[in-house]
Formats: structure tokens, C-alpha cells, sequence
């Protein structure tokens, strides 16, 4: 009997020594060998083209991969990709590009790599406006009417009416004609979604079993080779893991920092935080088709009810700015004269008793018979505890007035059905993320309500309705923006929205990585002039922004 | 071994493989009639989204070389599975056998290497309870067994995360680029020994094993053994420990492989798992239908394992 | 486990229930005290929930005061990430668990004790295919069927019990066909039909009641227990009850998300309550094992 609990004894004396002596080789070994960055991601890409996926985590994989005809730059402005130059006719109905002579495409295994032209690039319109393309992208591009090849190396679009600011449309990225297996329309069953072939600095190399994607550098990039050898995105199917993963150094950069891990990945001295504002913001959505909620004053009313800032402070760390109308905050239409409604619950109840309803015997407000009980449709997503607490605290602030609020967390897909296609729900909670040129006419304006359509909340407001058209119709940037001023005062006081706040994202990274500039929602956009540095420690390309409580 | 054993083992793996073969068929049937059963329409992705009629559905379904009817389907299936072939992965459109294998190794590694430290735990508190029985010792050794297995898998995980590699910074927390691969065994110290002990049966096993060690000691041929001077254990561990482990074994390998599936998720651990998981959240039926003819696989295999091991020991019990 | 099995159990009218449980070792009594003191609390948490007799508002958020130690500002417990009481939270908690496990503990015995009952008063007819059936069961990994439901229609807790149940009837069909054989083995069952009893009266009255009660209430003590673990990981996994709704594992779920941070007690406050609870049940399984079952042929 002792003999055989002594040798047991003795085998866990030397698990453990041999792990401890290992450890410390093992951090050296790290340290010194690896050229290239791997990032944690908060699950798998669904594809890996440009025309078909939808999510954040394949679009920062394709941003390492394609290219668009013009980039952005992050002082944001248009600067030559695939085109070199290009002109615009005078009544800014025609858009000629000049493209690089020099770009190659990604080569195949074995193959020679083909040359770069203007069939790519029609060949990439066409596809992605086909009607059995499964792509988000088809309503941004319906201004387009045609496009002509000049010649192997000029394209030119032609547009239906002239639109303001129209060149940030064309960074959308470009595809080659031999890629996708059917040469009219992209499916998720297409190998090539899965199999991509860019321009970009980074050549797709193989999904590993494990989920990870790697990339490797492009020798051949047009725009010269990048210093990173190659990408890594690390999937994680437990946050709090990946988190711990960055913090020990097993993977080198992490692509979203939750807020409740700002304070600790701030006390590693290894580790630099990296702010970038994101166009967007998150708000509760209302169906205007439920009776109770076409009146705008209980929409108000739910405003006034809950506590943005006391949620903002505890569930984000105060990282965010809370918001009064449909646009961000760094975007130039917003209107900052326009102050976010108090949080006032006397003054909500008595908006809600001028509504018509009353206090019944068990708190609920009641009007007409009718109690106010509605129900909140909430996507799971990978990152959704904080956004749990947004929802159990909107619950909670609405209990209090008299509003009884059924949460239902739905999984992404039935989700989207459910508020998209099938207008079944009376709130929904979700965020937008836009571009530059925060065009919001899609999301309130009559004619966009419909399945599948962005004004999900069938909002019909005949004054909003033409403020959107005429917006549309300027080309003048100084009017539109007193018309998007006017609008957002309009829309602060009409609340077909809940708007809550942007946040601010943080990005995460070894100091090791240097020079990183980081789009706000492409992420990877500058990430060819990214590099690892070796001992010592730069000063960054921006200094990291304290957080403040 | 004496021939004749051999002989038994032989005749046992015929009847098991033939048992092996029905219960792997009658799996894939339930399997399969469970998605098929399913709301939803596990051909929309492949049918572009459409919503088709009858008749369209069933040009489409010809076009596309898929039978019509679900027996149909479910035979097509199993003739692709008997050449090897498990379709295609709904999500990332690569082959599921492909997907599968490397991920299964890394799962047999996990819980070959946690069935060691469940026994490792195990064996020694049971034979030393079985043989003290009263011993506070054996009672505290007990109690603590009964109170590891009754603590959530995941969040004695997170603890030794935090112990272990926060506090005392003894294991690197998950395996870094594909450069540090030679470490890898040494990655995977703590999720061993979490689905070692918290797999859910530890308590169960030990319990077994108590009963199964005191039984065989209050043997005759023990008792005479014990008599006589002679080393008790050399006479009994056949009966004592080689049996009742490999019955375990056998027993809790769905447990275990259950077990597996929280301790990937919380340790990143590329395995069948953490496949199983996500195929479960996106739906994607040829993942799925396979992992779980695979997992029923292995835990045939373990209970062949069993049987073996017992006819070796009591070679008389095939002819029964 | 199949232990029981081998083991003898005496006739069966002439024994006594009482004198089993004087004769039990004290560890036994403990055990079995212990076991019933749990019970007891669950079964008075369910009812404190049920009518709604609760120390605080389980919804009411209290941003002021998020996880918070036990006896902070009246939380006898603590508060959790959102400032609600924990102490109500778990009482109301109880309430996840109880019904669905209830309902799988009765698949689980009613089916497992049909197809036992079937495969030993039977054998000639039924064994081959309750042994099929069981293999078949078996076969499928617990977690990895649950998956496949949960993949195939939707996570509810009840769904997920029924595949509990389901999966757990094999051992209880192979202990009681053991019952049933070891009678056999005695000549009882061929002498109570010479007495004229019919088969109905035999399986009711004499196997189920008489000689396989105490079987099934240990198994069913297992079996509760064996629900809060598979709830839990469950919730881990996002599959479990969802939040608003409170339930153990969802509870542990969210308090681990802080748990790095070293924010230990949201999380550990319902692990401890889990584990207290599946030791009561393990132990009362266990007790009631030894006392009624086991250990009597020593």
C-alpha cells in the first residue's frame, strides 16, 4: 500500500519541476524567433472574400488581403491603390480610373502569378451587383449604372445622378475574373471564399484545423513587401481566455480589448493600449408598427427612463460618449448643439401618463386595456456580455416607470430574420458602424421600410422623408450639413431610436510591434508599413490614451 | 498469455465487431433522424436561400444528385461514410474527415492523458479506503474526491488558470505560434489534469473501484494468500484493478469525451470539442453527424477494450 | 455503475428498513443527514422562489454596489456584475433546476425501470433489444447528444433534460434487470406465480416496490444532482437558461467572466452552492446505498 502512494507522490514532484524549468526556456525561445504577429479573434471568419462575408472578423482578414481601386488614408483622404489616377467628367456623372500597370494577383500554387486589369475590376462590380450574389454590399453600389473598359488599363463608371463625395465608394475591393469557380454570381459555396486570391500585402496560405488563418507576406506587392511575415488570426471561443492569452503572450495583439480588461492590459508594462474611434454606436430600436410604440413620446419617455451615464460608468469604464441623435460622434454631421435627454424618470412617467396610460395595480402601465408590455430582441454575439448588462439595465431602468420588458436573446441568424425580415419585435438592441459618409436615409427614410430592408422599425415621418431627399440632392457639403443638423434634431426629438453611446475600442499589442496605425473599423488598412522591432521600446505611432475613469 | 486466451480474445473481437457495426448503424439512423426532424431546412445553403416548390425542390435535389426522400439521403450518406468519405463542412466547405483527424488526435492526446490522472488520483485513494476503511484519512480522502467532482468543470478551470498561471506563473496558458510546437505537451499539463478530475465521474470511479478492491480482498484466495505471507497484491490486482479499471474505462469514456468538450473551450484546446461546439452553433449537420459517429466509435472501442481484458483474465467467460 | 449488480441483496419481505439504518456506521448517518439537510433547503428554496418570498427585487440593479463581498450594505451575499443580490438570485435560481430535473429523474427511472423490468421478467423476448437499445444509448456521448439536440432544434432546459433522461435510463434498466435476474436466481418470481399472483401485481408490487425502491430513490438523488452539473456546463457553453432568468450555471457563467480580474466571489458564491448541493445528493445517494443495498454481506 505506501509503495504505491510513494510513487504516485513522486510523479507529481516531477510534473511539476520539469514544468517550471521548461517555462523559462520556452519564454526566451518565444521571444527571440518569431517574425510575425498572430491576433487573437473572437471566433472564425465565415469567408474569406470580399463580396460575400458580413462579419467584422473576415473583413479585417480581407483587408490584409485585397485592395479597392482608391484607399483612404488615416488622415482620411482618398489616396491611389489599384488606380493610379483617375478623373471625374464636370457634371459628376463619370468616374474614369487609370490602373496600375505593376500589380499582380496572388499566384496559385505552381502557377505563374496573372496580371492585374480593368476585366478584373468589371468583373467585380458585375458579380457583386448580381441578384444571386449573397453580399451586403448591392445597396451601397445600386448609384452605379454602368461600367466600360477603355482599355486594358482604364475603367470607367458611370453613375445614374451625381453624388456627392463619391470617390470613397470605390475602395471596395477587387476580385480576379479567375478566381471565383462561377464566373457570374458568388455563393458561400464557391471554393474561392474560401481559397482567396488578392493583391493585398498579405497572401492567404491555409486554415488550419485549429481555425487559425494564416497569411503570409507578399514579396511581390505593389506597393513594395511588408515587414511582417506573415499574419496568424488565432480564433477564441472564450474571451476571458483570449485576453489571458495576450497578457502571457501566446498571441500578440488583440483586435477588441474588452472594457472590464482596459485597467490590467494598462498595468503590463509588455503590453501597449491602442484607442481607435469606430463610426458607430450602439442604440434600442423601436417597431413603430406596435401602436404603443408609434407615439413618439413613449419612445422619448424610455430615453428619459434609463441612466445612459450611470451605464456607461459602470459596465464600460466611462470609455464612450453618450449620444443624442443618429450619428456618431466624430462624424462631421453630427450636431453637438443637440444635448443627450437627462435621465429624469418623474419626467418620463409623466410623459408616459400624457400618452393616454396609467399606473395599474401591479405597477404595469396600462392604456386602453392594454398593458405596456413589449419584448426586446437581443443577437447573442461572441462578445456579448457587456451587452448583456446594457439590456438586464434597460430592462431594469423600465420596470421602474411602469414598462415590462421581455428579453429574448436570439442567435445571429433568427435574429436577423426575426427584426429584418419578419418585423417580429417590439425593441431591438444592435449598433450601426459607418462610413464617412454617414448616410442615414436608409435607415428612416418611408420608402426603405420592407424585408430586408435597414428601416426594420417601419419609421414614416413625411417631414424627415424630405429633410433625407434633400440631403441626397445636395452636392454642396457646407448645406447638407445644416440639413443633417437640422435632421438630427428633428430625429433626437422623434426617438425612433434609443441612441446610447459610442464607445471607445481599444486595440492591444505587444510593444514589440511597432508603427501600427489602425483603421477605425478596416483595422488592418496600414498594416503593410507595420513592423517588429527588436529590444528597446518606440514611442508608437500615437501615445496610449489613458483611460479615465 | 496461453493460446487459448488468444483464441478468446479473438472469438470476442469477432462478436464485438459485429455488435460494434449494428450499434454504429443504429446511431447514424437516430442521429440523422433527430436533424432530419429539426425545424429549419438543413439544404437552404445549398439551394441559394430559395424558397422552392415541390416539384422545383425536386429538380433542384436532382440536379444536385441529392435523393429525394429522407431514407434516400440517410443511405447515400452511410455508402459515402463507408468509403471514407464524411462530406462536405457546411461552414468552412472543406472535408469534414479532413477537419476531423488532426483535431481528433489532439482530443485522444487530452483525454488518453486525463483517464492517466483520473486513475493516477483515483487508484491509490480507493485501495487505500478499501483496505482502511474507517481511517479518517480515507474518509478526508474521500470527502475531497466527492468535492472536486461536485465543482463546475469550467470554473475549476478558470481557478487554476488563475493559480497556476497568474499567481505562480508555472504553465504558459496556451500554446503560442506553431514555432514553440516542441512544448506543446507541456501546454497541455493543466487541461489534463482538469478533465483528469473534473470529468464528472471521478467521485464514481472511486467509488467503484473502493467497493470492487474491498470485495476482491475479502476473497478466499486472497485471505489464504494473505495466510500464507505471500504478497497479496501480486495475487489480486487481475481481479482487484486490471478488471474494475478497464471496466471504467470503458465505462466513462462518453464522460470523459463529454468533459472534453468544456475543458477545450476554456483552454483553447484545438479538439473534436471545440468542432463539435461550434458546428452545433452554426448548424452545420456534416460535422456534426460525423463527430458523433465518431465519439460512439471510441467509446465502442473502449468497451472492446473491456472485454478483451476480461476474457485475458478469465478466459472461460467466452465460452459462456 | 453497473457495482450493484454483484451484489447480493437479501429476501424480500422479511427485511426490515428500520434495522438497516440502526445498524448503519455513523459515516452512513452523516452522510445521509447531511443529504437530507440539502434537500431539505432546496425543496424550501423552491418554494420561497415559487411564491416569490424573496430578501430583494432578483432583478433590481444596484450600480453602486456590483460585486460586492458577502454583508455589504444588507447583501447577506454579496451583490453580482450587474449589483443584484446574490443570495436572491440563488434561492430563485433553484428554480431552473427543479421541475426539469424532476422530469428527467421520471424518464430517466420510468423508462430505465420498463425496459430492466422487460429485459429480466422477460428475457427471452426483450433482452436482446433492451441490450441493443442500452449499447445504443450508451454509445452516444452525453454532452455530444445534448449538443446535437441543441444544434437541431433550440437550448431549453426542458429539451435538454429529456436527453438527460433519456441517456441515464440504460443504468437504471441494467440495475433493476439485475434485481429482477438475482429473483429469478431464488425462485422467487416462479413461486409467485405458482401462488397465483399475476405478472402485473409481481413487477408492480413485489420487484418495483418491494425489492427496487430503494435503488430508484438513490438513483434519483444522482440524478438531480447530475442536473445542476449538466446545467452549468451548459451555461458555460451559452446553451444553458438564459439570462434574465437566473439559474446557478448562468450565474457562475457570468461571475467567471471577472473572475481573472480577481472579482472571485461572484462566480464562487453559486459554484459553492452548487458543489454543497451535488455533495448533499451524492452523499444522500451514497448513504442510502450502503445502508439499504451494499455492505450487508460483510
Amino acid at each position: 500500500m505506501s509503495k504505491i502512494r510513494t510513487k504516485v507522490f513522486l510523479m507529481l514532484v516531477a510534473m511539476f519541476s520539469v514544468s517550471i524549468g521548461c517555462s523559462a526556456t520556452l519564454a526566451d525561445t518565444e521571444a527571440a524567433g518569431k517574425k510575425g504577429l498572430s491576433y487573437g479573434e473572437y471566433g472564425r471568419p465565415t469567408t474569406l472574400d470580399p463580396i460575400t462575408s458580413n462579419d467584422m472578423i473576415s473583413m479585417r482578414i480581407t483587408e490584409l488581403l485585397f485592395n479597392g481601386l482608391v484607399g483612404i488614408n488615416n488622415k482620411q483622404q482618398i489616396v491611389p491603390e489599384l488606380a493610379e489616377s483617375w478623373e471625374q467628367s464636370a457634371d459628376g456623372l463619370q468616374y474614369t480610373f487609370h490602373l496600375r500597370k505593376d500589380v499582380k494577383w496572388h499566384p496559385k500554387a505552381g502557377q505563374e502569378a496573372q496580371p492585374f486589369t480593368a476585366d478584373d475590376v468589371i468583373f467585380t462590380y458585375n458579380i457583386m451587383m448580381h441578384p444571386r450574389t449573397v453580399t451586403s454590399l448591392k445597396v451601397r453600389y445600386d448609384f452605379i449604372s454602368e461600367v466600360k473598359k477603355l482599355d486594358q488599363n482604364t475603367v470607367r463608371f458611370t453613375l445614374k445622378r451625381p453624388i456627392m463625395n463619391a470617390l470613397p465608394k470605390f475602395t471596395f475591393k477587387i476580385i480576379p475574373e479567375f478566381g471565383p469557380s462561377n464566373a457570374a454570381f458568388l455563393g458561400r459555396d464557391d471554393p474561392f471564399v474560401q481559397n482567396p486570391i488578392g493583391t493585398g500585402p498579405y497572401r492567404y496560405k491555409e486554415t488550419t484545423a485549429n481555425g487559425e488563418v494564416v497569411l503570409e507576406a507578399n514579396p511581390d506587392y505593389f506597393k513594395g513587401a511588408p515587414k511582417i511575415s506573415r499574419f496568424v488570426a488565432k480564433p477564441f471561443a472564450d474571451q476571458n481566455i483570449m485576453n489571458q492569452a495576450l497578457m502571457y503572450g501566446s498571441i500578440d495583439m488583440s483586435v477588441l480589448v474588452n472594457p472590464r480588461n482596459v485597467p490590467e492590459i494598462q498595468g503590463d508594462k509588455r503590453l501597449r493600449l491602442q484607442s481607435y474611434s469606430a463610426l458607430s454606436y450602439q442604440f434600442f430600436g423601436y417597431n413603430t408598427r406596435n401602436p404603443l410604440l408609434a407615439d413618439k413620446r413613449v419612445r422619448k419617455a424610455f430615453t428619459l427612463a434609463i441612466n445612459r451615464n450611470e451605464m456607461l460608468n459602470s459596465f464600460f469604464n466611462n470609455q464612450g460618449t453618450v449620444i443624442s441623435g443618429p450619428f456618431a460622434p466624430g462624424s462631421w454631421a453630427y450636431n453637438l448643439d443637440v444635448k443627450p435627454l437627462p435621465f429624469d424618470a418623474a419626467e418620463a412617467e409623466k410623459l408616459l401618463v400624457q400618452a393616454g396610460f396609467k399606473k395599474g395595480s401591479d405597477g404595469i402601465m396600462v392604456k386602453d386595456g392594454k398593458r405596456l408590455v413589449l419584448t426586446l430582441k437581443v443577437p447573442i454575439a461572441q462578445e456579448s456580455e457587456s451587452v448583456k448588462r446594457v439590456v438586464l439595465a434597460f430592462k431594469t431602468y423600465l420596470r421602474r416607470v411602469g414598462a415590462e420588458i421581455n428579453v429574448e436573446f436570439l442567435e445571429w441568424q433568427s435574429w436577423k430574420e426575426a427584426v429584418f425580415a419578419n418585423h417580429d419585435f417590439d425593441i431591438m438592441f444592435a449598433s450601426w458602424v459607418f462610413d464617412d459618409s454617414a448616410d442615414i436615409s436608409s435607415l428612416f427614410h418611408s420608402g426603405e421600410i420592407g424585408a430586408w430592408r435597414n428601416n426594420f422599425g417601419g419609421y414614416s415621418n413625411p417631414e424627415i422623408d424630405s429633410l433625407l431627399v434633400e440631403a441626397k440632392n445636395t452636392l454642396d457639403h457646407e448645406k447638407r450639413r445644416t440639413i443633417y443638423r437640422k435632421l438630427h434634431e428633428r430625429l433626437a426629438d422623434e426617438s425612433p431610436y434609443t441612441y446610447l453611446w459610442t464607445l471607445t475600442n481599444y486595440a492591444a499589442y505587444d510593444r514589440k510591434v511597432r508603427a501600427v496605425q489602425i483603421h477605425p473599423y478596416k483595422f488592418f488598412s496600414y498594416a503593410d508599413t507595420w513592423y517588429i522591432g527588436e529590444g528597446g521600446d518606440d514611442k508608437g505611432a500615437d501615445a496610449p490614451a489613458k483611460a479615465t475613469k | 498469455m496461453r493460446r487459448s486466451s488468444w483464441k478468446a480474445i479473438a472469438s470476442v473481437l469477432s462478436q464485438e465487431l459485429v455488435t460494434t457495426a449494428a450499434l454504429l448503424l443504429g446511431v447514424s439512423l437516430v442521429v440523422f433522424l433527430i436533424l432530419y426532424l429539426a425545424p429549419g431546412d438543413p439544404f437552404a445553403a445549398l439551394l441559394g436561400g430559395r424558397n422552392l416548390s415541390g416539384a422545383e425542390r425536386d429538380a433542384a435535389f436532382d440536379a444536385l444528385g441529392i435523393p429525394r426522400t429522407w431514407y434516400g439521403q440517410y443511405l447515400a450518406w452511410v455508402g459515402h461514410v463507408l468509403q471514407g468519405d464524411f462530406g462536405i463542412s457546411m461552414r468552412s466547405g472543406q472535408p469534414v474527415a479532413r477537419e476531423l483527424f488532426s483535431s481528433g488526435m489532439n482530443t485522444l492526446f487530452l483525454t488518453v492523458g486525463s483517464l492517466i490522472v483520473t486513475l493516477g488520483v483515483a487508484v491509490p485513494i480507493a485501495a487505500y479506503a478499501a483496505v482502511q476503511p474507517a481511517s479518517l484519512r480515507a474518509r478526508a480522502g474521500i470527502l475531497l474526491v466527492y468535492l472536486v467532482s461536485a465543482l463546475p468543470t469550467f470554473w475549476l478551470g478558470y481557478m487554476l488558470i488563475y493559480f497556476f498561471t497568474r499567481k505562480l506563473g508555472l504553465f504558459p496558458i496556451l500554446s503560442g505560434s506553431d514555432e514553440t510546437q516542441e512544448y506543446s505537451w507541456l501546454f497541455a499539463l493543466l487541461p489534463v489534469v482538469l478533465l483528469g478530475l473534473g470529468n464528472g465521474a471521478l467521485s464514481e470511479i472511486v467509488r467503484y473501484l473502493r467497493e470492487e478492491i474491498s470485495r476482491v480482498m475479502s476473497e478466499e484466495y486472497v485471505r489464504t494468500a494473505r495466510a500464507k505471507g505471500a504478497s497479496v497484491w501480486r495475487h489480486a490486482y487481475k481481479e482487484a484493478l486490471l478488471l474494475p479499471v478497464s471496466q471504467i474505462i470503458a465505462a466513462k469514456m462518453p464522460f470523459v469525451l463529454g468533459g472534453a468538450i468544456i475543458v477545450e473551450q476554456v483552454f483553447n484546446w484545438p479538439g473534436l470539442g471545440r468542432i463539435a461546439w461550434q458546428a452545433a452553433q452554426d448548424r452545420d449537420y456534416p460535422v456534426i453527424m460525423a463527430i458523433t459517429l465518431l465519439a460512439a466509435l471510441v467509446v465502442r472501442l473502449g468497451s472492446f477494450m473491456h472485454r478483451a481484458v476480461y476474457v485475458a483474465v478469465n478466459p472461460r467467460a467466452s465460452q459462456q | 455503475m453497473k457495482t450493484n449488480f454483484q451484489q447480493d441483496v437479501d429476501t424480500v419481505s422479511e427485511y426490515s428498513q428500520l434495522s438497516a439504518w440502526q445498524s448503519a456506521s455513523i459515516g452512513d448517518r452523516v452522510s445521509v443527514g447531511y443529504g437530507l439537510c440539502v434537500v431539505l433547503v432546496v425543496v424550501l428554496s423552491y418554494i420561497l422562489g415559487a411564491f416569490g418570498w424573496l430578501p430583494h427585487d432578483p432583478d433590481a440593479m444596484d450600480l453602486e454596489t456590483m460585486m460586492a463581498g458577502p454583508f455589504t450594505n444588507g447583501y447577506l451575499l454579496g451583490t453580482d456584475f450587474m449589483g443584484r443580490d446574490i443570495l436572491t438570485r440563488l434561492i430563485l435560481g433553484i428554480q431552473a433546476y427543479f421541475l426539469p430535473g424532476v422530469l428527467a429523474v421520471i424518464i430517466a427511472l420510468g423508462l430505465g425501470s420498463l425496459l430492466g423490468v422487460l429485459a429480466g421478467y422477460w428475457r427471452s423476448r426483450f433482452e436482446t433489444s433492451v441490450t441493443y437499445f442500452s449499447n445504443l444509448i450508451d454509445s452516444l456521448p452525453r454532452m455530444v447528444l445534448m449538443l446535437l439536440v441543441i444544434a437541431a432544434f433550440r437550448p431549453n432546459i426542458y429539451t435538454i433534460m429529456v436527453v438527460f433522461g433519456i441517456t441515464t435510463a440504460p443504468t437504471i434498466a441494467m440495475l433493476v434487470k439485475g434485481k429482477v435476474m438475482m429473483l429469478r436466481e431464488r425462485n422467487f418470481i416462479e413461486s409467485a406465480v405458482a401462488l397465483g399472483l399475476s405478472s402485473r401485481v409481481i413487477i408492480f408490487k413485489h420487484i418495483l416496490w418491494y425489492n427496487c425502491r430503494a435503488l430508484l430513490l438513490i438513483q434519483a438523488t444522482i440524478g438531480m444532482a447530475e442536473a445542476v452539473l449538466i446545467e452549468t456546463s451548459l451555461s458555460y457553453l451559452g446553451f444553458g437558461v438564459q439570462e434574465p432568468t437566473p439559474s446557478w450555471g448562468n450565474m457562475v457563467q457570468a461571475g467567471a467572466n471577472y473572475l481573472m480580474q480577481g472579482d472571485f466571489w461572484p462566480s464562487t458564491a453559486p459554484a459553492i452552492a452548487i458543489m454543497l448541493t451535488v455533495l448533499g445528493f451524492h452523499l444522500l445517494g451514497d448513504g442510502l446505498n450502503n445502508i439499504f443495498e451494499g455492505r450487508r454481506n460483510r
